[in-house]
Parts: structure tokens; C-alpha cells; sequence
């Protein structure tokens, strides 16, 4: 049997998280439930592997997502026997197989007393105190999410999770401004990583994975979206969209055949043309300047040609050229399709 | 030349199986010990409370933020540098405001420092005790015994290593001492102690001491007696010398002269 896979499931597909899942009761048949800490048992068995721990961490959150909360206490149990009630870790997990299983919002109010409760007894609790900014969010309350997040980025400035997820939680109330702020923090704090997760989608424990190019697109579709909001002065609107196709193309520069990159550089050198907005100098020397009209339409040519290559390569699925989203190769082909007819017009 | 005749020693063969054995498994049994013991002493690591916590990451976020400032815009690191200074000079972040400028406190007062020295007593107690142990009780019992010979032929300079204990000058240095067997024995193991106990264990002193000697670099910075008022001032004037130049610069370009469709 393959193991549990040691990645964050939160990514998973709902066939392969159900697979996972699947895998449980074997999975807590093969391993032993209680680890010995006997030098005879150590002798004989081995050590213990840190990554059966992960492991179980991942087979809960994908057992909690396919509804199968027995096998899921089971691994809870036997994170208890290893760590410990009060272990941070442990906590967070089992409010998350709590949440879980709360039914309707009295049940959910009482998770969050319970949250404060520890947060009042230890201020440090950092995994607890993410777990009640999520459920907070989950439970519809924004502000206060977003302002418990502020108050945990207050003594813990360094948390590229918590920033994004801060980011996440302002644009869902139209913030933009904030949500950029929010965005360059995570680029800031983890210009190289590999590992940025949302805690909300996820319980916030394992990492997901995310490259710098895609922290770069993410805060360049944040700034098309403040440059594209209704009511915003021209100046603005150019700041936005020069910062936008700057951010693009790094996300593309990062990672060639970068399908997101170009997708969005499509969109926003598209829109530039049809705008037919004259690049002003912005007044402050500082500040990006859009690039003139024919830079963005070799752009905007560079971005059609390889976005149809992109589309062709991956529907005769060309070595190397598979492993592109469906949805997002959907999406593509319209853009495309959408391009072609005004042309046709 | 005369050839020098081999030098034979009658040994009772017992002396291999009372002595050899007893030692090495002895030795084996105290490092399994030791490492038991350690495993049991070690005081979980202690929590930090809140406001150390703030202290310390909002002086790594200022590092940070001079460290990748290329990935931010004029306006972004402007402001960001701005808000930061402000805070360093003002001390906002510092764990007791009121104590600025004052001399740093005697590291021996801070008790969460004398923790850190007792851990480290206590790791050293438990080497230090067995060996003087063992040490002692090997030269009561079987001190100048020879207990075998080595089967290759070994320099004069080996003398001083392998018959520790036994002073004999013309005796060929192949031959080994009870007490050289313990101390080979102190060196050697390590490989025995991984096979049994995993590679992280507590059993061996040599690896005890290479790690004292390791990780001096990244415990000073918010070790005891640093002065974090001082670091934070240093780091403000860190990131007002900041020259911004951005990865963003130009990038257009880069992207369209890089890539052929």
C-alpha cells in the first residue's frame, strides 16, 4: 500500500481525496498504535518516523473532507497518545475534527468559546489562534476574522500563512488596497519558497505548495481588480494596471509556459488596447509608468501566440506539455475564442 | 642486520573474555544509558510568551524586508521602510519599553537563562560521571594488563596511544593495554550507538561536544545578554541606507528580448 501522501491533501481533487481516505483503515492497520518508548522496544522496532506524523495530520483533514470522522478520531487518538493533550498542534487539530462536526451555529460558538478559552490561558498559541480566525471567517465574520488576524500579525510579523490568508480576507471584502499590502508582505517573506498556504481552504497545518510566480500573479490579479473597480481616478487606474503587466510578466519570467502568467497578461494588455488610455509620466518619478502602446501589443501578441500553443500542445498532450487544469485550459480556449470573433467583427 | 626477533607474550587466553568483553559491553550499556538519561532530563523547551515573541519576529520582519526589497515597488518599501524605522527608534517592539538604555541585565540573573545553563550542566553531568566511573574502575581492575595484539605492525609513536598504563619501553606497540582498549572504545562506538539507538542519539560525548561547538552562530542573536534595543537601532539604520532598485524595473522588456514564440 502506498503511504498517506506526505503533500497538504487540501489541493486534492474530491476523487483523489476520497482515494485517500479510502486508504485509512489500512493504513491504521499497518501501523502500530502506540509507539513504544522502551529502549527494548526501540531496539527492536526502529525509531519512530516523523513523517508518520504528517501523515496522519493529512489522512484526518481528507477523512474530515469524505465524511468518515471515525477513522478520523482514530488518528486524532493516537496523535493524543504520541503528544499530548495539551500540545498546540494537537489542540488545533482536534477543534478542526470539532468544527468538522459541529451541526448548525450553536455547536460552532461553542468550538470558538472553547478557542478563547485557550487563547486566554496562552497568547502564544499560534496554531490555535489561526483555527479562530478561520472558523471566524467560515462562520461569516469577516471583520472580526480579519481584525484577530491583525492582532496575531502584530506579534508574529514573520507569518507569510497569515498574510495571505489577511490578503484573502480583504479582498473578499473589496479592501484592495489593503489586500495588495497584505499580498507584498507574503512576497516579501518568502520571495524563494515553495510552501504559502491559505489556512482557511486549508486547516493551516501542512503547507501548500505555491512558486514566487505565483505569489507574483496573485498580486498582479489583485492589482487589475483595484485598477478595474468602479470609481477609481485615472492616475490610480494607471498605477494599478503599470504594476499589474509588471507583475505578470515577473510571474512569467519565474516560470516559463506559466499558463496563469500569460492568461493574465492577455487580459490586462487587452484591455489596455481597447482602453486606448494615453501612458501619462506619473507625477512622482517613483512610481511604475504604464509601457507605450507597442510594447503592450507585443505583449499582448507574445501572450495570444503562446496561450495558443499552451491550448494546442496540451489537447494532443505533447511530452511535458500535460499536467495543465482543465478549467484553466477552458478558460483559455475562451479568451481565445472571445478574441477571434471581435477580430472577425 | 640482525632481525629483531618477534616479541611473543604469554597471555592466559582468559584475560580476552574477562577483560575485552566486559569492557566493551559496559561501555555500550553506559552510552545506552546515557542516552536514556538525557532523554529523560531534557526539560521541554520553554514557551515564549507573547511579547518576546513580537521582539523577535518584528526584528526578523525587518530583516526580511531589507533582505528582498527588490520585490516591492518605490512606493511599497517607502512606506514600509518608514513605518518600520519609526517603530524601531520609538521601541514600540521591545519587550519592556521602560528598560531602554540601560545597561543589559547580568545574564545570571534572567532565569530563563540559568535554564539554558542547568540544561547544559545537567548534559554535562552525565558525561562526565559515568566516565570517571568506568575510568576508575577499569584502573582499579585491570590496570597494566596487555590484553591483545594487534595484527598489523604499527610505528614507535602508537606506544604512547595503545599502552597507556603499561610502561614498558621495549615492548612492540602492537601490543594493547586494557585501558587503550577504553579509550578506543570512547571514540569508536559512535557507529554502534547509531545502529542501536537512531542517528540522533545522546549516547555518544563526542557528538555532544560538536554540537556545543555548532550552533553558537544563530543562538547569539537573541541570546541572553544581546541588547535588543541595540539591535533594533542598528537594523533601522540597516534600512534607511536601502537603495531601492526593483526586479519589476524594466521587465517587460527582459520578458519580450527572453522569450521567442
Amino acid at each position: 500500500m502506498a503511504p498517506p501522501i506526505l503533500n497538504s491533501p487540501i489541493q486534492l481533487s474530491p476523487a483523489a481525496a476520497l482515494a485517500l481516505s479510502q486508504q485509512a483503515p489500512a493504513f491504521l492497520r499497518s501501523s502500530p498504535s502506540t509507539v513504544s518508548s522502551s529502549p527494548l522496544g526501540t531496539l527492536f522496532s526502529g525509531p519512530e518516523k516523523s513523517e508518520q506524523w504528517l501523515q496522519y495530520e493529512n489522512l484526518i483533514v481528507s477523512c474530515l473532507r469524505t465524511g468518515d470522522d471515525q477513522a478520523a478520531h482514530q488518528c486524532l487518538q493516537r496523535l493524543v497518545v504520541r503528544f499530548g493533550d495539551d500540545n498546540e498542534r494537537v489542540q488545533a487539530i482536534r477543534g478542526l475534527v470539532k468544527e468538522a462536526e459541529a451541526q448548525g451555529n450553536g455547536a460552532l460558538e461553542e468550538v470558538l468559546n472553547e478557542y478563547n478559552q485557550i487563547l486566554n490561558e496562552n497568547d502564544a498559541n499560534i496554531p490555535i489562534a489561526k483555527r479562530r480566525v478561520a472558523l471566524l471567517r467560515s462562520m461569516g465574520r469577516l471583520s472580526d476574522a480579519a481584525s484577530a488576524l491583525v492582532q496575531l500579525l502584530d506579534f508574529s510579523p514573520t507569518d507569510a500563512e497569515a498574510w495571505s490568508e489577511l490578503s484573502d480576507i480583504y479582498l473578499s471584502q473589496g479592501l484592495y488596497p489593503q489586500a495588495i499590502y497584505a499580498m507584498e508582505e507574503v512576497l516579501v517573506l518568502a520571495p524563494n519558497a515553495w510552501n504559502v498556504c491559505s489556512p482557511t481552504k486549508a486547516p493551516n497545518l501542512s503547507p501548500m505548495l505555491m512558486h514566487p510566480s505565483q505569489i507574483h500573479a496573485r498580486l498582479g490579479e489583485l492589482q487589475y481588480m483595484a485598477a478595474t473597480a468602479p470609481g477609481v481616478a485615472n492616475g490610480l487606474y494607471q498605477k494599478y494596471m503599470a504594476e499589474a503587466v509588471k507583475r505578470f510578466s515577473r510571474s512569467i519570467e519565474l516560470c516559463d509556459d506559466y499558463l496563469r502568467g500569460y492568461y493574465d497578461l492577455k487580459l490586462v494588455s487587452k484591455r489596455l488596447l481597447n482602453d486606448g488610455t494615453k501612458a501619462t509620466r506619473p507625477t512622482d518619478d517613483s512610481e511604475f509608468a504604464l509601457p507605450d502602446t507597442k510594447t503592450i501589443e507585443r505583449l499582448n501578441e507574445l501572450a495570444t501566440a503562446k496561450l495558443s500553443e499552451i491550448v494546442r500542445r496540451s489537447a494532443a498532450s505533447d511530452r511535458g506539455w500535460r499536467g495543465y487544469n482543465e478549467a484553466e485550459i477552458a478558460a483559455t480556449r475562451e479568451l481565445l475564442a472571445d478574441d477571434a470573433s471581435a477580430i472577425k467583427r | 642486520m640482525a632481525q629483531v626477533p618477534v616479541q611473543t607474550i604469554h597471555r592466559d587466553p582468559q584475560l580476552f573474555y574477562w577483560i575485552l568483553f566486559p569492557i566493551t559491553i559496559v561501555m555500550i550499556l553506559t552510552g545506552v544509558l546515557r542516552h536514556y538519561a538525557t532523554v529523560l532530563m531534557a526539560s521541554a523547551p520553554k514557551k515564549q510568551d507573547q511579547k518576546t515573541t513580537r521582539e523577535q519576529r518584528s526584528l526578523l520582519h525587518g530583516i526580511n524586508v531589507r533582505g528582498n526589497y527588490h520585490v516591492l515597488s518605490k512606493p511599497s518599501l517607502t512606506t514600509r521602510r518608514d513605518a518600520l524605522i519609526t517603530a524601531y527608534e520609538s521601541g514600540a517592539y521591545l519587550k519592556n519599553p521602560d528598560g531602554r538604555g540601560q545597561p543589559p541585565p547580568n545574564p545570571m540573573s534572567d532565569p530563563s537563562a540559568m535554564e539554558g545553563m542547568m540544561g547544559m550542566m545537567k548534559n554535562q553531568m552525565a558525561m562526565i560521571i559515568p566516565n570517571t566511573l568506568i575510568m576508575s574502575w577499569i584502573n582499579a581492575f585491570f590496570s597494566g594488563y596487555v590484553i591483545m595484539k594487534l595484527p598489523f605492525p604499527l610505528t614507535i609513536k602508537f606506544k604512547s596511544m595503545l599502552q597507556a598504563g603499561v610502561a614498558t619501553r621495549d615492548m612492540d606497540p602492537r601490543w594493547m593495554s586494557s585501558i587503550s582498549w577504553y579509550f578506543l572504545c570512547i571514540f569508536g562506538l559512535q557507529s554502534v550507538f547509531n545502529f542501536l539507538l537512531g542517528s540522533e542519539n545522546a549516547a555518544s560525548q563526542m557528538a555532544q561536544q560538536m554540537n556545543q561547538m555548532g550552533p553558537q552562530g544563530a543562538g547569539q542573536m537573541f541570546g541572553p545578554g544581546v541588547d535588543p534595543n541595540k539591535q533594533f537601532l542598528a537594523e533601522a539604520e540597516n534600512l534607511a541606507v536601502i537603495e531601492h532598485h526593483s526586479v519589476l524595473d524594466g521587465v517587460e522588456q527582459r520578458l519580450l528580448a527572453g522569450i521567442k514564440v
